[in-house]
């Protein structure tokens, strides 16, 4: 560790210091030009139309907070979206990371052809999404598909899946384990950079496996793991392309499938309602930001970062 | 930087002269298990990849088959033709289309990597004011809902007069500015970053390295992983888009593969099997181009800390 | 000016000056010399989806058009994806001013017409060879009108009708002619008991099955006419979902659930496919499988009855049954219309081509799908290939004759400024009676509030 710079050299750290702000300022001016020319104007067209009465054709006019009284207080579909979209984050977060976090474990060990291996498991998350969610609900047909006949064929109970309201959602859940490649092959790029040399230095004092995984592996990993699990909230709230293949709009069987996305989609495009969807998508920006931010907030207590710098 | 030889996992040592009565136990003990690891491997493997299977099988069935039950694994006589039928399908010029998405999303990737790994080095590691509020900005632009926003989006292309063409596709990826993917891999990218040591930097500052090049020789290397994993996404996910190329493209010759599946639905009814066939062909190349860059992900890139 | 000699090239400048002059003034006169000097025009056109068959034969029909109107050209349809993002793109270039010139649209032109997204048609329509008024049907012109003004064309209608199983009937005994099957809902509910049989809890095959959920957009408005209801009074503008004949008319399906179905519809949903097409989650339609024995279908299903699979040869259609409060047979139809989006560079050809399409060029289009068209001026005796081949001549004549009588009996529909939010409340409504979630009246009621108030909220804004 550097020595605390001497009053001597006081004058040449604020030089060093303003340079790093300036390098700093440099490397993000593509973002932040992206952000003024492409970005910024949608977003905030956005929020200025959640308080308009907009059908999209027509210029919008102003009716304050109308579209988010309307959405606490008469908008039946509302509560029903946001417990489908809880229901589905708070579940398919979770069970998604340990699920990904245990495949890259599994693929990062030294086996024979363990390329191969890692490249089966992402090929799911390449092929184009309309085969993936046909194909897996194909599986889960209630009489025919793959899933039930094992389960059958074992004296388990065979469920509806996608066509009994009580097991919609679970086995929407199930498909979207099937993309946990991708989550995995994050993962993996993590497990590369922890330096073998702390592996066999653990090895060496005696370490068992889960030891070594939990004291050295998962706090090297856990800036990848924050990674991991807020992208895994992000998703889940804004789920929408397989939602609408299982469910249509209307969210079949019985609502069960009416994501927050599809309502949005509902609003905005089949009921000529942009300003209500605006304020939706308000309301939702809000909501992941809130669970972010305690996400982060918390995550001060267990992510590790070796680059951790002394002052911010 | 000196690098360590990796050893195995398992931390064994090599033991000379003839096995001892322990060590066979130990040796057997080890086959088990490894064979145990691959057995477990396999199972998922097949489970995870079934569907995948069914794909690119179902290519080759004929329509009765696709929806036979029970699930049709090998077809009585795979139909070749399909394939030759795809690709004489008027409406579906793979190879065109092909170039297409290939442009498209090299591309995409190519400003990807220049542009995130940019801002993701600076909210890591560079200190300036309101870094953690424009990270969170950043962040928060992955959370706004990509269906509302589109409208105002292609007005403003509109207004840009960029339409009609794929600028509105690449250009604002190399600003960091493609919603829904830039913000992302800025995050991640950040958070690799942030697990390498503030030593390093420091030493290189001792040596009188400007930012530039403590980014560009030092740090960059060390995140290749991260790096691959950025180009693999960025490429994939740029393949597979969809909604993007159908609203700013002018005419179906200018369509990626993607769109050009679409020419297999009807109204009501699909050809699946030729259907199935195309998005075969379309994954194809996402495969290859994996496989290719598995070499490129060799664990053992390790760096010691200067923690010696 | 007159400092210097006029210079000969001075007069000649004044001179083309003039001359163009004139030239322009005598163009901006006549007619006939503007549309001789006039560009040539192309016209965009889209439509939301189809077979790659069906929109390359739009290109064909477009030789023919050009060749009569040789200075417009249409320019290659653009032929969608046939999903959501239609609608979006659709939007979204309207919304930004450079929409196609014109196109075909798969859902209510009136709720577009209401919001201003496209144009009115009445004053090209009047000056049109095929388009005029008289020359469509009353219900099918209703479904793109609104307080009297025209805002799509309805290019086909295909009407409903009840599909059946001839062989099926025949194997157990019941008469397989179009005359004799049930004039009553009562009657249907008696035949469809013959077809019904469970396995434990799965529903191995089923006679008729009400509120079939792919086709209900179009089908609950003519089981609410079927009844003596209606579900939309364009007249007055209301909704009338919770009326007295609505009510009983969901409560007879209910008992009919309760009595055939084991009052179950989670069960009977995922025994099967009841359809007559493939469902998104790859199921293959129970119709063609032999394990339902009618089916409410439109039109078009003439070309995928006996699609690859199948397991009978033969097949009928009859009429709906009329309920216990309706007097009278009806039908309903799903139309493709044709709109002239606002902000359409080249509104008056774009109209020229809608307008040839409904007369001549759906001749064409038919050959290629069957969908029935609606215009007077197509000849009615056209009859789709695919019943010929399989059925013959003969038989696929008195079919066609068949659905468009069905046609001229439809009920007015499709013309709600809020067509899409008012069926996702009823589709809502019917789904929660039928899976015993909420009761009739209740269900109803909700459905009725939420359509008659976003029916006054737009009203008021338009």
């Amino acid at each position: 560790m550097a020595v605390m710079a001497q009053p001597m050299k006081r004058r040449r750290w604020s030089v060093m210091r303003r340079r790093e702000a300036i390098a700093g300022y440099l490397f993000i001016l593509p973002w932040l030009i992206g952000l003024i020319v492409f970005t910024a104007y949608p977003i905030l067209a956005t929020v200025y139309f959640s308080f308009t009465d907009y059908n999209i054709i027509q210029p919008p006019h102003w009716v304050g907070l109308s579209n988010y009284t309307t959405m606490f207080t008469a908008d039946t579909d509302f509560w029903n979206g946001v417990g489908n979209s809880l229901y589905y984050a708070l579940i398919s977060v979770p069970l998604g990371l340990a699920f990904s976090l245990g495949l890259a474990l599994v693929l990062n060990l030294r086996a024979r052809g363990v390329g191969v291996y890692r490249a089966l498991f992402y090929l799911p998350a390449l092929a184009p999404s309309i085969v993936a969610t046909v194909v897996f609900l194909m599986l889960l047909d209630p009489q025919n598909g793959l899933v039930n006949v094992l389960l059958r064929a074992v004296g388990l109970p065979a469920p509806g899946w996608f066509e009994d309201p009580s097991w919609s959602k679970p086995a929407l859940i199930i498909l979207s384990l099937w993309g946990a490649g991708t989550a995995a092959l994050i993962f993996l790029a993590g497990l590369q950079e922890i330096p073998q040399a702390l592996i066999e230095a653990a090895t060496i004092d005696g370490a068992g496996a889960w030891s070594r995984f939990w004291n050295v592996t998962l706090p090297l990993l856990s800036p990848v793991v924050l990674f991991n699990l807020v992208m895994g909230v992000i998703w889940s709230f804004q789920v929408f392309d397989q939602a609408i293949t299982v469910g249509g709009t209307t969210g079949d069987p019985l609502g069960s499938t009416l994501m927050f996305m599809v309502m949005i989609y509902n609003n905005a495009f089949r009921y000529f309602s942009m300003g209500y969807a605006s304020a939706l998508s308000v309301v939702l920006v809000l909501a992941i930001l809130v669970v972010t931010a305690v996400i982060f907030r918390t995550s001060r207590l267990w992510v590790f970062y070796e680059g951790q710098q002394r002052d911010a | 930087m000196a690098r360590v030889t990796p050893t195995p996992v398992e931390g064994e040592r090599p033991i000379a002269g003839a096995p001892s009565r322990a060590v066979r136990k130990t040796n057997v003990r080890r086959l088990l298990v490894s064979l145990g690891r691959h057995l477990l491997l396999i199972a998922v493997a097949v489970v995870f990849m079934g569907p995948f299977y069914w794909m690119l099988i179902s290519g080759l069935k004929t329509m009765d088959e696709i929806f036979a039950t029970p699930i049709v694994w090998w077809p009585k006589h795979l139909q070749w033709s399909n394939i030759g039928d795809v690709l004489n399908y008027p409406g579906f010029p793979f190879l065109h289309y092909l170039w297409n998405s290939t442009f498209y999303s090299g591309s995409v990737t190519v400003g990807a990597l220049f542009s995130c790994s940019a801002a993701g080095y600076a909210f890591a590691r560079l200190r300036f004011p309101g870094r953690d509020l424009l990270f969170g900005i950043a962040l928060a632009t992955l959370m706004v809902p990509f269906i509302v926003i589109f409208i105002p989006t292609y007005v403003l292309f509109k207004n840009l007069h960029m339409i009609g063409s794929y600028l509105p596709l690449i250009l604002p990826s190399f600003v960091a500015g493609k919603v829904g993917t830039s913000g992302l891999f800025i995050f991640m990218l950040r958070q690799f970053f942030m697990g390498l040591p503030w030593e390093l930097t420091e030493a290189a500052k001792v040596d009188g390295a400007g930012e530039w090049r403590i980014f560009w020789q030092i740090m960059l290397p060390l995140v290749r992983s991260a790096l691959i994993v950025v180009a693999i996404f960025s490429f994939v996910w740029t393949w597979q888009e969809f909604l993007g190329p159908l609203i700013y493209l002018p005419d179906a010759s200018q369509y990626p593969l993607t769109l050009g599946l679409f020419a297999f639905r009807a109204q009501r009814t699909t050809d699946w099997p030729l259907l199935m066939a195309a998005a075969s062909l379309t994954t194809v190349p996402l495969v290859v181009l994996f496989f290719l860059t598995q070499k490129y992900f060799v664990k053992g890139i390790t760096m010691t800390g200067l923690k010696g | 000016m007159f400092q210097q000699p006029i210079s000969r090239g001075r007069v000649f400048q004044l001179g083309g000056a003039l001359a163009a002059a004139g030239a322009l003034a005598a163009a901006g006169h006549t007619d006939a010399i503007a549309s001789m000097l006039s560009d040539e025009v192309t016209v965009t056109f889209w439509t939301p989806g189809g077979s790659a068959r069906y929109c390359q034969n739009f290109s064909n029909i477009a030789r023919d058009f050009h060749k009569l109107h040789p200075n417009i050209t249409i320019g290659k349809t653009t032929c969608g994806t046939g999903q959501q993002d239609f609608l979006t793109v659709l939007l979204a270039k309207i919304a930004a001013g450079n929409p196609p010139d014109a196109t075909i649209y798969w859902d209510s032109p009136v709720t577009l017409g209401v919001r201003g997204a496209v144009m009115q048609l009445d004053p090209m329509m009047a000056v049109s060879q095929y388009s005029q008024a008289k020359y469509w049907p009353p219900s099918a012109l209703a479904s793109c009108q609104f307080r009297g003004k025209t805002w799509g064309l309805p290019l086909t209608g295909s009407p409903y009708a009840i599909w059946f199983n001839q062989d099926l009937f025949a194997k157990k005994g019941i008469p397989t002619s179009r005359e004799k099957f049930p004039k009553t809902w009562d009657e249907l509910r008696k035949l469809s008991k013959e077809f019904t049989y469970w396995k434990g809890d799965t529903l191995v095959s089923a006679g008729f099955l009400p509120m079939n959920p792919p086709e209900l957009p179009a089908t609950i408005f003519v089981w609410s006419a079927l009844n003596g209801g209606t579900i939309y009074d364009a007249d007055h503008q209301k909704y009338t979902i919770d009326s007295d004949q609505n009510v009983a008319m969901m409560q007879y399906m209910l008992d009919w659930l309760n009595e055939e179905y084991k009052g179950n519809r989670t069960a009977v949903d995922t025994s099967a496919n009841w359809t007559g097409y493939a469902d998104a989650k790859g199921r293959a339609p129970a119709f063609q499988a032999g394990k339902l024995a009618m089916l409410e279908q439109g039109f078009w299903f003439v070309g995928d009855v006996l699609s690859a699979g199948v397991t009978f040869k033969h097949y009928e259609v009859a009429q709906y049954p009329v309920g216990p409060g309706g007097k009278k047979t009806v039908s309903g139809f799903w139309p493709n219309w044709a709109v002239i989006p606002q902000g359409s560079q080249h509104p008056q050809e774009g109209f020229k081509w809608l307008d040839y399409l409904a007369g001549v060029g759906v001749e064409k289009w038919f050959a290629v799908t069957p969908d029935l068209p609606t215009n007077r001026n197509v000849p009615a005796s056209l009859v789709p290939a695919v019943a010929v081949q399989q059925r013959g001549q003969a038989y696929a004549a008195n079919l066609t004759r068949f659905f468009h009588h069905q046609l001229d009996i439809s009920i007015p529909m499709w013309n709600s400024p809020i067509q899409g939010f008012a069926f996702d409340q009823i589709n809502k409504a019917v789904n929660n009676i039928m899976h015993k979630v909420a009761k009739p009246k209740d269900a109803l009621a909700a459905a009725q509030r939420a359509s008659q108030n976003e029916l006054q909220r737009v009203l008021h804004s338009a």
